[in-house]
This record gives C-alpha cells, sequence and structure tokens, in this order.
C-alpha cells in the first residue's frame, strides 16, 4: 500500500507553498496599484506532476506555480505608443502655435497688420483730401511708422518662435538619447535574464522598457522588433537603426553638419536651424548624416515641432524656402513689407518723367517742391517712402527703381529692416508734376495726386504678392484679401493642430484604457484572490493536522 | 470578463472632469467677452471674419471723410451763394444806374456800392478754409486772386483790380475717395467762380466813375482806360454800364448758377454715399457679428448645463473612490 500519509503532507507543504507565491504575488500587484507602466502578474498554478512508480492509484502530487505571467498585450501597447506619438506631435504644434493663433487677434483689442495697413491708408486718404497739411502729414509718418512696426513685431515674433522651436527640438533629441541608452541597458538586462531555459521573467525590467518605449513614442516614430532574447530592435522608418540589442545610437543636431557646406539657408531671424544628424565618424566629425526629414515625416514631439519649425534643404537660399506653418506665415508677412518697398514705393515716385534716359526720374514732389530723390542722388541714403536699414547700395541695378529686392547681400529678409524712408512732414511727395517739360518740375502745395495714386492701392485687387526666389506662395489681390489669407492659413494650421490634439488625446485614452483593462490592478480581483488563496493556504494548514492526526491514530495502536 | 482596473476608474473619471472643466472655461469666456471668435483658429471663418473687420474699419474711416468732405463742400456752397446774391446785388445797381437821370452825386454813390461788393467777392474768392485758400485749387497756400493797380483811376477802389493767378496748379483737381466707389473733385478753379462777377463789378464800378475800361468784355481789363469826356462820352458810359450788366447776367447764369448746381450734386452724392456706407456698415456688422459673437444667452444656458455636469461628475468620482473592499473585509 501506497504511503498516503506521507503524500498528504508533501502535497499540503506543496500547497502552502504555492499559495504563498500568489498570495505574494498579489501582495506586490496591490502595492503597485499606482505604480506608472507596472503590468499586473499572475502566478499560474498547475498540478505538480511526480513520476510515481508505484502502482496504485495515481491520486495527483499537489500543485505547484507553473510561471509568473505580466498581463502585457504587445498589441495594445503599440496601440499607446503610437497614440502618445501622435499626441506628442500635435501638442508640439500647439504649443507653438497658440502663439502665433494671438498675434493675429481677432477681438480688436491688439493692434495687427490688417488694422495697421488701413490705419495707413486710412492717413493717404485723409492726406488726400487736404494735402498741404501739415497735421495730416504728420500723422501719415505715425501711422506709417505704426504699420512698419507691427509688421516687424509680427514677423520678429513669429521668427522667435520658429528659434524656441528649434532649441526645443535639440532639448528633445538630448532627451531622446537618454531614452534610447537607458532602453539598450534594459535590453542587456532582459536578455541575461530571460536567455537560459529557466523560464524566468524579467518582468520588472519589460515594465520599464515598455514605459521607456513609450516616452519614446512620444518624442518620434520608430519601429520595434523583440527578438528571441528578449531584447527591441529600434530603428527610424527609412531603416536607421537606434538601438541594436545592448549598443544604442546617438543622434545630435547641428547647425552647421557636414553635409551642409555654407551658406546654407537662414532661419526666419537670420541665424541658422538645427538638422538632426547622425555622425558615423565622430573622430574625424565629417561623416554627418541627415535624418532631419525622416523625423519630421512621422509623429511625436520631434516630429511635430520640425513640422512646425519647417526644414529648408542645405542648397535652398532663402528662409522663406523652408516648409512648415510658421514660414508660411513669415512668407506673408514679408511680401506685404516687400509690397511696400517695391510697387507702394514706385507708385509713390510717379511715372518716369523720361523714359528715354537710364535712370527713372520721380515725377512726384513735396512741399519744398523737390522730388523724392532730388536731394538723395542716384544710389539714395532714402530708399523711397518705405526704407530698408543696409550699409551698402540699396539701389543695386541704379536705375532709380525700386524693383531689385532679394538682391541685397546679406539681407535674408527686409521685414525686420523695414522702415520709413521719410520722417520731415513736408518731405512728403503728396503732388505730382504740373510741368510736362523734362527736367523742370512744379508742385502745386494742395496737388492730392500721388496721394490718390497710393489710396488706389488699397482698392486696388491685382496687386501680386510675393517672395522672389519662394515659388511655394504668389496670391493676387487686394491688401485686405492677402491679409484674409494670411488669417486664414493661421487659422486652418492651428485648428488642425488643435482637433489632431483633441483626436490623440481621446485616442490615448482610449487605448490607454484598453490597456490598463488587461494589464492594469484592480484592488476587487486582488483582495477576492487574496482571500480565496489565504483560505486555501488555511485549508492546506488543515491538511497537515489532518496528516499528523492521522499519523498519531496509527501511532498510538501501536 | 471586462475587467475594471482602479486606474481605468480614475482614469475616466478625471477624463469627465476636464472635459467638463474645458466646456465651463469656454463658455465663461463666451459670456464674459460675448465673443465666440477671439483668435483664428476660434473659427473655420477666421478669414472672412478678418476681412469684414477690415471693410468695416474702412467704412468707419470713410464715413470721417465725407464729414470732413461736407464740411469743406459746404463752405464752397455758401461762398458761391453769397457770391450770387452779391451778383444779383450789382445788377440791380446797373439796372439802376443805366437810368441816364442819375446825378454825379448818385452815381459816384453807387460806384463805390459796387466797388465795395466787388472787394466782398474778391474776399469770398480769397476765402481760407482750414487755412488753407479754397478757391485757389491745388495751389492753395496763396490768394487765387491778387490786386493790381490801374493807371488811370480818381479813387483807391478803381484803381485797383484783381488778377486770377496763373500758377500750374490753380486749376488742378483733387479727387478725394469717399467710398470704395465713389470718388468727388472737391476743387473749383475760382475763376470759373469768380472771373466774370469780379470783372464785371470792376467795369461797372469804373464806368459809373466815368472810366472807360480796356480791352471791352469777355476778355479781361488790363489796367488801361482813360476818363471818359462828358458829355461826350455819355454813350459810352451807357454801354459800358450796359456791357457789365451782361456780363453780370453771364456771371450768374454761366458761372455761379451752374457752380452751385455742381456743388449741390456733389453734396448730393456725398450723403448717397454716406447713406450707402451705413448700409454697408450695418450689413457688415450683422454678418461679422454672426460670424464672430457669441450668442450670450445660448452660451450662458450651455455654461449652466457644464456646470452641472462639473458638479454630478464631481459627485460620482467622491462617491466611486469612496467605495472599497477594504469596508467589506
Amino acid at each position: 500500500m501506497a504511503n498516503y500519509g506521507a503524500k498528504i503532507l508533501n502535497n499540503a507543504t506543496a500547497a502552502l507553498a504555492a499559495q504563498q507565491t500568489v498570495i505574494a504575488t498579489t501582495g506586490n500587484n496591490i502595492a503597485n496599484v499606482n505604480t506608472p507602466g507596472y503590468v499586473r502578474r499572475r502566478a499560474e498554478l498547475e498540478a505538480r506532476i511526480v513520476t510515481d512508480s508505484s502502482s496504485g492509484i495515481q491520486i495527483g502530487s499537489g500543485v505547484q506555480v507553473a510561471t509568473l505571467t505580466r498581463m502585457a498585450d504587445s498589441y495594445l501597447e503599440k496601440l499607446v505608443r503610437e497614440a502618445n506619438g501622435k499626441l506628442g506631435a500635435s501638442t508640439g504644434q500647439v504649443d507653438v502655435l497658440d502663439r502665433l493663433d494671438q498675434l493675429f487677434s481677432l477681438n480688436g483689442n491688439t493692434p495687427t497688420i490688417g488694422s495697421s495697413l488701413n490705419g495707413f491708408f486710412d492717413a493717404v486718404n485723409d492726406l488726400a483730401a487736404d494735402p498741404a497739411s501739415i497735421e495730416l502729414r504728420s500723422q501719415l509718418i505715425e501711422r506709417g511708422r505704426d504699420l512698419v512696426t507691427v509688421l516687424q513685431t509680427t514677423y520678429n515674433q513669429v521668427a522667435q518662435l520658429q528659434d524656441e522651436a528649434d532649441d526645443r527640438i535639440v532639448s528633445e533629441v538630448q532627451e531622446t538619447n537618454a531614452i534610447l541608452t537607458q532602453i539598450a541597458t534594459l535590453n542587456g538586462a532582459i536578455s541575461s535574464t530571460e536567455s537560459g531555459s529557466s523560464g524566468a521573467v524579467a518582468a520588472d525590467e519589460r515594465d520599464r522598457r515598455s514605459q521607456l518605449l513609450q516616452q519614446l513614442g512620444g518624442k518620434l516614430s520608430f519601429q520595434q522588433v523583440e527578438l528571441p532574447d528578449g531584447s527591441v530592435t529600434l530603428s527610424l522608418s527609412n531603416g536607421f537603426t537606434l538601438v541594436n540589442g545592448t549598443h544604442a545610437r546617438q543622434l545630435s543636431t547641428s547647425k552647421t553638419p557636414s553635409f551642409a557646406p555654407p551658406p546654407t539657408p537662414q532661419s526666419l531671424s537670420g541665424g541658422a536651424l538645427s538638422y538632426i544628424t547622425f555622425d558615423y565618424d565622430p573622430g574625424a566629425g565629417a561623416a554627418d548624416f541627415d535624418l532631419t526629414q525622416t523625423i519630421q515625416a512621422g509623429d511625436g514631439i520631434l516630429g511635430g515641432l520640425l513640422k512646425v519649425r519647417g526644414y529648408n534643404a542645405p542648397s535652398n537660399t532663402s528662409p522663406f524656402q523652408a516648409d512648415g506653418v510658421l514660414t508660411q506665415v513669415a512668407t506673408r508677412i514679408e511680401s506685404v513689407s516687400r509690397m511696400l518697398l517695391g510697387q507702394v514705393n514706385t507708385t509713390y515716385l510717379g511715372p518716369d518723367e523720361n523714359p528715354g534716359a537710364a535712370n527713372h526720374q520721380p515725377s512726384s514732389g513735396d512741399l519744398y517742391g523737390n522730388t523724392p530723390r532730388q536731394t538723395d542722388g542716384v544710389t539714395p541714403a532714402v530708399y523711397a517712402l518705405f526704407d530698408f536699414n543696409f550699409a551698402g547700395a540699396k539701389d543695386s541695378n541704379g536705375n532709380g527703381l525700386p524693383d531689385d529686392l532679394g538682391t541685397h547681400a546679406g539681407v535674408s529678409n527686409y521685414t525686420s529692416r523695414l522702415q520709413l524712408g521719410v520722417t520731415d512732414p513736408r518731405r512728403i511727395a503728396a503732388a505730382r508734376d504740373a510741368d510736362a517739360t523734362v527736367g523742370a518740375t512744379s508742385f502745386a502745395p494742395g496737388d492730392n495726386q500721388n496721394m490718390v495714386a497710393i489710396s488706389a492701392m488699397q482698392r486696388a485687387n491685382n496687386l501680386t504678392f510675393s517672395v522672389s526666389g519662394v515659388a511655394s506662395y504668389s496670391l493676387t489681390g487686394s491688401f485686405s484679401d492677402q491679409y484674409s489669407e494670411t488669417v486664414t492659413t493661421v487659422s486652418s494650421a492651428v485648428s488642425k493642430a488643435k482637433s489632431d490634439q483633441g483626436v490623440a488625446e481621446s485616442q490615448l485614452t482610449a487605448a490607454q484604457q484598453k490597456l490598463d483593462e488587461t494589464s492594469g490592478v484592480s484592488l476587487d480581483e486582488e483582495f477576492t484572490n487574496l482571500i480565496k488563496y489565504q483560505r486555501a493556504y488555511q485549508a492546506s494548514a488543515r491538511m497537515i493536522k489532518i496528516a499528523d492526526e492521522l499519523m498519531q491514530q496509527i501511532v498510538t495502536l501501536i | 470578463m471586462t475587467r475594471v482596473s482602479e486606474n481605468q476608474q480614475v482614469r475616466s473619471l478625471m477624463v469627465s472632469l476636464q472635459g467638463n472643466r474645458k466646456l465651463i472655461n469656454q463658455y465663461s469666456n463666451e459670456v464674459g467677452t460675448g465673443i465666440k471668435v477671439n483668435n483664428p483658429s476660434d473659427s473655420n471663418y477666421s478669414g472672412s471674419v478678418a476681412q469684414f473687420k477690415q471693410s468695416l474699419e474702412k467704412t468707419e474711416q470713410y464715413k470721417d471723410r465725407v464729414s470732413a468732405v461736407k464740411g469743406f463742400l459746404t463752405f464752397q456752397d455758401d461762398a458761391v451763394s453769397q457770391a450770387s446774391d452779391l451778383v444779383l446785388r450789382l445788377q440791380e445797381i446797373a439796372e439802376q444806374s443805366a437810368n441816364e437821370t442819375n446825378s454825379a452825386t448818385v452815381r459816384a454813390q453807387m460806384a463805390a456800392e459796387a466797388f465795395a461788393i466787388r472787394d466782398h467777392l474778391a474776399s469770398l474768392a480769397n476765402s481760407t478754409y482750414q487755412g488753407r485758400y479754397v478757391f485757389g485749387g491745388a495751389d492753395d497756400d496763396d490768394p487765387p486772386y491778387d490786386p493790381l493797380t490801374y493807371t488811370n483811376s480818381s479813387s483807391t477802389a478803381s484803381g485797383q483790380r484783381y488778377v486770377y493767378d496763373s500758377d500750374p496748379g490753380n486749376n488742378g483737381t483733387r479727387v478725394v475717395q469717399v467710398s470704395d466707389d465713389v470718388s468727388i473733385d472737391t476743387l473749383i478753379p475760382g475763376s470759373r467762380i469768380f472771373d466774370n462777377a469780379i470783372q464785371a463789378s470792376e467795369r461797372l464800378g469804373r464806368a459809373l466813375e466815368g472810366f472807360d475800361t480796356t480791352p471791352a468784355p469777355p476778355a479781361a481789363p488790363n489796367g488801361g482806360g482813360a476818363a471818359y469826356v462828358f458829355p461826350a462820352d455819355a454813350q459810352l458810359q451807357s454801354q459800358a454800364i450796359r456791357d457789365s450788366l451782361t456780363q453780370l447776367k453771364t456771371a450768374r447764369d454761366v458761372d455761379l448758377q451752374p457752380q452751385r448746381t455742381t456743388i449741390a450734386g456733389k453734396l448730393r452724392r456725398l450723403d448717397t454715399a454716406s447713406s450707402l456706407l451705413e448700409l454697408s456698415k450695418s450689413a457688415g456688422e450683422d454678418v461679422l457679428s454672426r460670424l464672430q459673437d457669441a450668442d450670450v444667452f445660448e452660451s450662458a444656458s450651455k455654461l449652466a448645463q457644464a456646470q452641472t455636469a462639473l458638479q454630478a461628475s464631481m459627485q460620482v468620482t467622491t462617491r466611486i473612490l469612496n467605495i472599497s473592499i477594504l469596508d467589506f473585509i
């Protein structure tokens, strides 16, 4: 007869150990109920198989803990990571664009480019009604200055947003590098724990790595492959490997990478934009590989920031050739400045009195009886009504007309250099020459024809707004059409980013809820289990007592 | 079996709390400012809002200009109307003086009145509005009529004549835009209004004082003309008075009346422009309000709704978080 007494004891002891393990696991779950990234664990029980050579009835050999299961779901984790990436991308954009939105406020309390343009033309029209008035002339100068200031302030703020986005990209890349390094380290820890045949699970390391992967998803888009040893390989969409086993590549940012020899295109503020690169030859430092566009095409905060900040190919020359909303808006502002410096100035100079000659002879005149250029010479110190701050020759082709914008070496944008060419109210040329003889001029103080010509530009709807060399933008219409289109550009960019953010938030919440449904700790469940296993433990303990009593019965028989 | 973990429960409570807070923030802003579209991203129609705002601002500016131009034209109208009355009085004098029974004393008095009226006409022609000569054309910084002297005269008045400036700017135009579609030339060269009237009054005065005025109308007096010798030149004097009467009629019928009509026409166009501006302003404001303004009643009731929802979600949060299995173990 088999020794059932010993068996009872053995089974009960095994059961005690198994239940204890389960209770400990439950305890760990309860302890980590609020730990971010913690995936609940379950100790899986199974009937113990002990080969019993003796004949008789196989009653079994008790219970044991088969494995410790991490209740993870890689598909749901991927969903969370992707939603996190989308949220990062849209949040990165919203952070920047929210402030852009306020620059084009519609509440009527803050001066905008639209209202300043109106103010300027209002002063032109007022002066047209009373051309000799010094008060109205001064008003035109003041309104002109307002316009210049608002154009500059708006432009500079847009440029500053670009610089800030650039700075943030640099620090986000550093954080990304730190995450990549930690993932590589955890890869090592996981593969060394799980590589043997023990079936051990590096649960805590996996929890931390999942969390880091989610954080990395919030930074940039990447592809992930888990290898049999438990380590993950991460790569960008172009196949560039970020992490392979225990090796993590470090990205860097550079404004002067080896693939972009000077002159690299300037940023909106006149500085330079950073490229995200990987240096294949850190020693020599001349083997930079451009990853900017690959990262820009993806999600994550880096993708979002790059989309807003824009990418300018090293072969480009103008800051307005970059992509991105900020560049689009800045291009529109710059086109207004160039319209003032170009066509408005040309109109202000009046028709050429002597078309046969090489130089344009202005036909407009001021209260002193001078044409706008008469006191300035051929290469004017003063450009015309609107001027720009530049040390070299402003009229580079010397024809007397402001038709050569974009040719001034070192000038990447004219808006930040914009200024008013006239400071003396009497110097405003409101009149047109009444003397038809070439070379002779006669200006009546009450003549408003030149102001009428400028005023007509406010109503003209065939003005072409563009920036030379920038193919992506050209608009034919009125000043008002142009401003309205600019506001629409801002509006659609900001509201798209905001709605993307809303969608990403709800996607992330839904994905996290789904993941928590599987991986999250439920106290109800854990306590119910606790009671269940406590009872089992108590019962097993009672089994030992019963076995003991059975033994004693036998002993008393002796 | 669907599991509900602790985190899930807390998260969904947080989402509903935050959602309601966000709504309350939005609606209280709308109620507070009365504006739904503060920044471009608040609406898909932001471009239109910007355009409507600009066109409304422009309309306001046009309205200001309409009143400025109206002041200027009304001033012109007053001057021309006064000139017209003066010419009427000159006609009376001329008709009266044509009667040959008048004594020399009476004629001398009539001459004095004619010259006084001429000087009045000249001062009207040289009148200023906000410091500038209204009838000087574009050359409005000096008087359009300059005094010159006659070679033959018996009094200061008859020794003086007024000549219209020949500056190129005098005949200039000044087109002022009073709405997108309406522009008005606010200038009338003084010669078109006053030349005939001033010349006729001079001829009349000099004839009554006993001087010939050369050359004969319609040419402008050149400052010459000898004294009549009576009784031989009595016929010539009567002819001169009749000639001045004819020129006065010309002044009224060809210059003053048509110019008054022109000015009245400009004022009417201003009024039309002004009422059109008013219309476009109210239409613009209407559309802008529909695009930009919040429906305060709707926003307020939505605010109340969101408040209730927030209270409810807070209650749910505290109740649910208060239930624990520990209380039952």
